[in-house]
């Protein structure tokens, strides 16, 4: 695996040292937009910069990219510690009418997406803290969709017998869901408020 | 030869304590805030300057209380307890969740001398150009460079509080000299301090950093002596890695035995009970198993 990396590295030139400045900079720009525009989930700034020069600022990077996609229909999205590319929401009806061109096809049932909420509230939170929440086990298929979807990942592990798991939400739930972080959740006081959580 | 027993309490090291006009706190001046915020720092810097300071465990110490502070800004319940559980139950690979990113940002900040490069890696959310920006603030006295940085970080991106805390006490220590961060603003803020702006964040500082040094200060005292019952127990072990423990334990706030990693899993284990039992270390969690063991 680190072999390959290295191997990658050598072969990607990342300085252009032959380039003029300005030349360059577009060329760093086309790089990073590609590799935002290849991936499905947000990408870290580390990972960015890795196949630009070594001094390059990638926030720099970013900025200047986010400024060139002006007008057009998609957008740079910080989502987590890193960014996506991602279509902007006027154009959601458009992409939905179009059917299975986008499908998110994230495919979850309502209880599905129950669980993730409490996840996200409650993170970390293993299933025997799921349980006490729904009244019912939640089954490891249900946890096996939700981590096949990168929504979810392993957190710390409870200091039982077992060591069970416990579960995370992941920056591609972030990003599913729109979110920059985690702070965008509902404040669970505010969903108390208009009644659709018991205060606890 | 008997040294070590002859170890008595008047023996264990201590720390001259703030003197009470510091730390009692009347309705106050902006003068009066500025003018006993000056003395406590001054007074801690020299006091814990103490050569039986364990200083890296003191940080790590504070930065917990710290993370305890921020995740209460943030919203969350998770105490000091939950913070540690959530850090050193989490296995390589896997990701701490809220609450642990937020002690883990905080342990990784104090650990390392203050430079734009570790606090960017130890911070996640923040770029190197924002962290240099904080660390050359600039104004009159350290506190008035920390209160800035707080304003400058919250007013671009209210949600970074951590980060915005974090760089403040890094300003502040840097200012005073210190090559590593030492939270003091940040153990005693309010969740209503950091909507306040100019001249009121800036009295918010001064006080927190009053508050602050009146708790880091019995800490460092408790911790020196802490450390001077961990050498003194020493000769008594006859473990081969007991220094290479003792470091370890001198430096983090909390250790699993697993954490000991120079030493089987249950040499690791009889080491840590047998210093609980000599008085030389604490058992944090009360657990009988999964435990954590610290000074």
């Amino acid at each position: 695996m680190t072999v390959k990396k290295a191997g990658t590295e050598t072969i990607l030139d990342r300085e252009l040292a032959d380039l003029a400045p300005d030349l360059r900079w577009r060329e760093w720009l086309r790089r990073v937009e590609a590799v935002l525009f290849a991936s499905r989930s947000p990408v870290a700034r580390e990972t960015l910069a890795r196949v630009v020069g070594q001094g390059a600022s990638v926030d720099l990077l970013i900025g200047d990219l986010a400024a060139e996609l002006e007008g057009r229909p998609y957008e740079v999205a910080r989502v987590g510690a890193g960014w996506m590319l991602r279509t902007r929401p006027a154009y959601a009806p458009a992409i939905r009418v179009a059917a299975d061109a986008g499908g998110p096809a994230l495919d979850l049932s309502e209880f599905d997406l129950a669980v993730l909420a409490a996840i996200a509230f409650h993170q970390p939170i293993g299933r025997d803290g799921l349980k006490d929440i729904f009244g019912r086990e939640i089954s490891r298929d249900l946890i096996g969709r939700l981590a096949e979807r990168d929504l979810i990942g392993g957190g710390p592990r409870e200091p039982r017998r077992g060591a069970p798991h416990t579960f995370v939400t992941t920056d591609t739930f972030l990003a599913a869901f729109g979110l920059e972080s985690l702070h965008d959740l509902p404040d669970p006081e505010q969903l108390a408020d208009a009644g659709l959580a018991k205060p606890d | 030869m008997r040294k070590p027993s002859a170890q008595t309490a008047d023996a264990l090291p201590m720390l001259p304590p703030m003197a009470g006009w510091i730390v009692s706190a009347p309705a106050e001046t902006p003068d009066a805030a500025a003018f006993r915020s000056g003395a406590a720092l001054a007074h801690l810097g020299l006091a814990a300057q103490a050569a039986e300071v364990p200083q890296a465990l003191w940080r790590d110490r504070l930065a917990l209380a710290a993370a305890e502070v921020c995740a209460g800004l943030a919203g969350r319940r998770e105490d000091a307890r939950a913070l540690r559980d959530a850090v050193h139950l989490t296995r390589p690979g896997d990701d701490p969740g809220p609450a642990g990113r937020l002690l883990r940002q905080w342990s990784r900040a104090v650990a390392g001398p203050i430079s734009v490069a570790a606090l960017t890696r130890a911070l996640e959310s923040v770029t190197p150009e924002q962290v240099a920006l904080c660390l050359d603030a600039g104004g009159p006295t350290p506190v008035d460079r920390a209160a800035w940085v707080i304003e400058a970080v919250l007013t671009d991106s209210p949600r970074l509080q951590t980060a915005a805390l974090v760089l403040a006490d890094a300003v502040l220590a840097k200012s005073l000299g210190r090559d590593h961060v030492l939270p003091l603003i940040s153990l005693a803020v309010k969740p209503r301090d950091l909507r306040l702006r100019g001249d009121d964040l800036w009295l918010a500082c001064h006080r927190a950093v009053v508050l602050g040094a009146g708790q880091a200060l019995p800490l460092a005292g408790e911790l020196a002596r802490a450390a001077a019952r961990l050498r003194a127990a020493m000769p008594q072990l006859r473990a081969k890695a007991a220094a290479r423990a003792m470091d370890q334990f001198l430096n983090r706030d909390a250790l699993a035995p697993g954490a000991l990693d120079f030493m089987s899993d249950r040499a690791a284990r009889r080491l840590c009970d047998r210093l609980v039992a000599l008085g030389a270390l604490r058992e944090l969690t009360g657990r009988a198993t999964f435990r954590l063991y610290g000074l």
